[in-house]
C-alpha cells in the first residue's frame, strides 16, 4: 500500500512516496513552492519516478506552509510535526532537531518514541533563516553552493551582526569596503546565521543527538559554525530536506491503520 | 439552542461595535469616562453618575500615534492614541489612564498633546499596595481622580453611593467568574464567543452586562453538553482577542478551560471587601489584587498560579500570548518557563501584536502544539 507525503515549503516543494509504512519508493523536489502548481509537478513527479498511478495512493499528508491549498491531499500536519517524524524514522537517536529553511528556523526536540516534546519558531526576522543567506549571497555575487568551501577556506571570519537582516546588510557592505576578504565574509555571515539559531536551540534545550534539516542545512559552513556554537556535533543527511515529506507519509500510513 | 446563539451573537455585537455602543449612550445624554488598561478604578466613575467605558486599542495599522512614540513599544497603547487621535472617542468627558507599566506613563503624558479635546486623568498606583501607606496612596490616586473628574464633569463623588456601585461591580465579579466556569466544560463557547463575553464587558454599563451574562448563564444550563474531546488549554498574557487568533484557536480543537489574561478573567478575580468606607473597600481590593504581570510581587507568584489554574481545570498545557514589546509579560515569561519546565506542563509562546497581519507563523506554531497535546 502506498502513501504519499508532500511537504510544500516557501520555495521548494518535495515529495516522499511510502510503501507499507516503511519503503522509501521514490522521492522528488521541485524548485517551486506555496503559491505555485510545485505541490502538483512535485507529486507528478514522484509517481513518475515510481511508476505508480494516483488512484494506487491510498492517503496523502500535506505539511509545510502551503499545506493548506494542496487540493490532492487528504489531511494536513503542520511541518513541524512532520520533520519529527521523518527524521526519528530515519534516525532514531535524534533528540534535537535545528531546522532552517527559507523563511523562518525551528528547534524541535522530540523524545525516544520520535514524540515531539517541545519546539520553537524564530521571530517574524530573516535574520538566522535562509533568507539571510540569499540576501547575503546577493551582495557577495556568490552562490550560495560556494558559502561552504569558502566559510572552510578561513580562519578569520568578519563579525557581523545577528540581530537584524537589513543592518548585517550594510555591514557586509562596510566590510568589503574596508578590504575584507570575501571568504572571512561569508565565514562571519554563516557564523551570524548559527548564533542566531543557537540562540533559539538553547530556549528550547539542546539533547543530543543533534541533527540539522531543511535547505541551509546543506550549507556546511553554517553547520561547522553551529557546531562550534552548541559545542556538539551536528548529524545531517544529503536527505536532511525530504524528511518533512517523509514525516507526512509516515502519517499517512498511520492514519489510514487507524482507520482500519 | 437559538436562544443561546442569539445571545452569544448580542456579545458579538456589542464587542465588535464600541463607537455604536458609545453613540448609544451619548445620544442617553450619558457623560462617557474613557478607561485605559490596565485597571482603573471604575466603581469611582460608575458612581459619580458618569460611565465608565474600557478601552484596550485595536487591531489596526498605526500612523498618526507613530508621531509619538518609539518604533519598539507595545501596540496596544499606541492603538489607543491612534483611535484618541482620529476621534473614536470624540464626545467623552475624560480619559483616566493608570500608571501601571512605563508605556502607560508615556501614554498618558502624549495623550495631553495629541487628544487635547479629552482631557487626561491620571491613576497613580504605590507599587506596594498591601500595606498600610500603600492603601492610603491609592486612596490618594482615587481622589485625585474624583477631583478631576467633579471638576471636568460638574458631577460629584459621594461614599454612599460609591458602596452602591461597588456593589453592582462585584456582582459583575461573580457573574463572569461563574461564566468562565460554565464555559470551560461547553464546546459550543468557541474561543471567539469566550473573547466577546469578556470584551464586551469594557463597552456596556456593567449592571447591563451582569443581566446579559445571566441570561448567557441560563440558556447554558439548558444547553446539554456535548461529547466532544478537545484540547484543553489555559491562555495568559495581556490580551488575546485578535480575530485570526481566535480563529486558529478553533481550528485546532482548543477550548479556552480558564485564562489569566489581563482583558478577561484578571479583571474580576478579586471583589471589594468590607472596609470603613467605600474608597477603602476599593483600596483593599487593589491591595489584595495578585498574580499580574503590572502588579508588583517580588515573588512573581503568577507562575505558580497558572500552573494551579491547568491543574484544577484539568488543562493540556498554557498558552502564553505575548504582547509585542509589553516589558512586564516579557519579564513573567521567564519565571512562568521555568516553572512549566519543572512541572512538565506544555507551554507555548506566540507573539501578538495589535498591527499583526500575518498569523501564519502563529497558525503554525498553535498546529504543532495541537498534534503535539492531541
Ligand atoms: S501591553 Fe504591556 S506594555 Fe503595553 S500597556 Fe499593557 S502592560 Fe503596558
Amino acid at each position: 500500500m502506498y502513501t504519499l507525503g508532500i511537504d510544500i515549503g516557501s520555495t521548494t516543494s518535495k515529495c516522499v512516496l511510502l510503501e507499507d509504512g516503511n519503503k522509501i519508493i521514490a522521492t522528488s523536489l521541485v524548485v517551486a513552492g506555496i503559491g505555485t502548481n510545485g505541490g502538483i509537478k512535485c507529486m507528478n513527479e514522484v509517481l513518475e519516478n515510481a511508476k505508480v498511478k494516483r488512484e494506487e495512493i491510498a492517503y496523502i499528508i500535506a505539511t509545510g506552509y502551503g499545506r493548506k491549498n494542496f487540493s490532492e491531499a487528504n489531511g494536513e500536519l503542520s511541518e513541524l510535526s512532520c520533520h519529527a517524524k521523518g527524521v526519528h524514522f530515519a534516525d532514531p537517536e535524534v533528540r534535537t532537531i535545528i531546522d532552517i529553511g527559507g523563511q523562518d528556523a525551528k528547534v524541535i526536540r522530540l523524545n525516544s518514541k520520535g514524540i515531539l516534546e517541545n519546539f520553537l519558531m524564530n521571530d517574524k526576522c530573516a535574520a538566522g533563516t535562509g533568507r539571510f543567506l540569499d540576501v547575503m549571497a546577493t551582495i557577495l555575487q556568490v552562490p550560495i553552493a560556494e558559502f561552504e568551501t569558502q566559510a572552510r577556506s578561513t580562519k578569520e571570519p568578519a563579525k557581523i551582526s545577528s540581530t537584524c537582516t537589513v543592518f548585517a546588510e550594510s555591514e557586509v557592505i562596510s566590510q568589503l569596503a574596508n578590504g575584507s576578504k570575501v571568504e572571512c565574509v561569508i565565514a562571519g555571515i554563516c557564523n551570524s546565521v548559527a548564533s542566531r539559531v543557537a540562540g533559539l536551540a538553547k530556549r528550547v534545550g539542546v539533547k543530543e543527538e543533534v541533527f540539522m534539516s531543511g535547505g541551509v542545512a546543506r550549507n556546511g559552513g553554517v553547520r561547522d559554525a553551529l557546531e562550534r556554537e552548541l559545542q556538539v556535533s551536528i548529524k545531517y543527511s544529503e536527505h536532511s530536506q525530504l524528511m518533512g515529506a517523509l514525516g507526512a507519509a509516515l502519517f499517512a500510513y498511520e492514519k489510514i491503520g487507524a482507520a482500519e | 439552542m437559538a436562544a443561546l446563539q442569539d445571545i452569544l451573537q448580542e456579545f458579538h455585537r456589542i464587542a465588535a461595535s464600541p463607537q455604536e455602543q458609545m453613540k448609544h449612550y451619548l445620544a442617553q445624554n450619558k457623560k462617557i469616562v474613557v478607561c485605559s488598561p490596565v485597571y482603573t478604578p471604575e466603581e469611582v466613575i460608575h458612581s459619580m453618575g458618569l460611565l465608565p467605558f474600557g478601552t484596550w486599542g485595536t487591531d489596526m495599522e498605526i500612523k498618526e500615534a507613530k508621531a509619538y512614540f518609539p518604533a519598539f513599544i507595545c501596540s496596544v497603547m499606541q492603538s489607543i492614541l491612534e483611535l484618541g487621535i482620529k476621534g473614536a472617542f470624540d464626545g467623552a468627558s475624560a480619559i483616566v489612564i493608570p500608571s501601571l507599566c512605563d508605556s502607560l506613563k508615556c501614554l498618558g503624558q502624549n495623550w495631553k498633546y495629541a487628544v487635547p479635546g479629552i482631557e487626561f486623568v491620571p491613576m497613580t498606583y504605590p507599587q506596594n499596595r498591601n500595606t498600610t501607606y500603600g492603601k492610603e496612596f491609592t486612596k490618594a490616586g482615587y481622589q485625585r481622580v474624583i477631583a478631576d473628574l467633579e471638576r471636568i464633569t460638574g458631577e460629584t463623588f459621594e461614599d454612599e453611593k460609591l458602596h452602591k456601585s461597588i456593589e453592582i461591580y462585584n456582582a459583575h465579579n461573580q457573574a463572569m467568574r461563574e461564566f468562565s466556569e460554565y464555559a470551560k466544560n461547553y464546546s459550543v463557547i468557541t474561543a471567539a464567543d469566550r473573547n466577546a463575553v469578556f470584551k464586551s464587558a469594557f463597552f456596556l454599563e456593567k449592571s447591563e452586562h451582569t443581566a446579559l451574562i445571566n441570561q448567557l448563564l441560563e440558556a447554558l444550563k439548558e444547553t446539554e453538553l456535548a461529547d466532544v474531546k478537545k484540547i484543553r488549554i489555559v491562555t495568559s498574557g495581556i490580551l488575546a482577542d485578535a480575530k485570526e487568533l481566535l480563529a486558529i484557536l478553533n481550528d485546532n480543537n482548543i477550548q479556552v478551560v480558564a485564562d489569566d489574561i489581563a482583558q478577561e478573567s484578571r479583571q474580576y478575580r478579586v471583589d471589594c471587601p468590607i472596609a470603613a468606607t467605600a474608597l477603602d473597600r476599593l483600596a483593599e481590593k487593589f491591595a489584595t489584587m495578585n498574580n499580574c504581570s503590572v502588579l508588583y510581587d517580588v515573588n512573581k507568584g503568577r507562575a505558580s498560579y497558572l500552573t494551579e489554574l491547568v491543574q484544577e481545570n484539568k488543562a493540556d498545557g498554557i498558552i502564553y500570548a505575548l504582547t509585542k514589546f509589553c516589558d512586564p509579560e516579557e519579564f513573567d515569561y521567564v519565571v512562568v518557563k521555568k516553572i512549566c519546565e519543572e512541572k512538565e506542563i506544555p507551554l507555548l509562546l506566540i507573539e501578538v501584536d495589535r498591527q499583526m497581519v500575518n498569523y501564519e507563523q502563529v497558525r503554525t506554531a498553535v498546529q504543532t502544539f495541537s498534534e503535539m497535546l492531541g
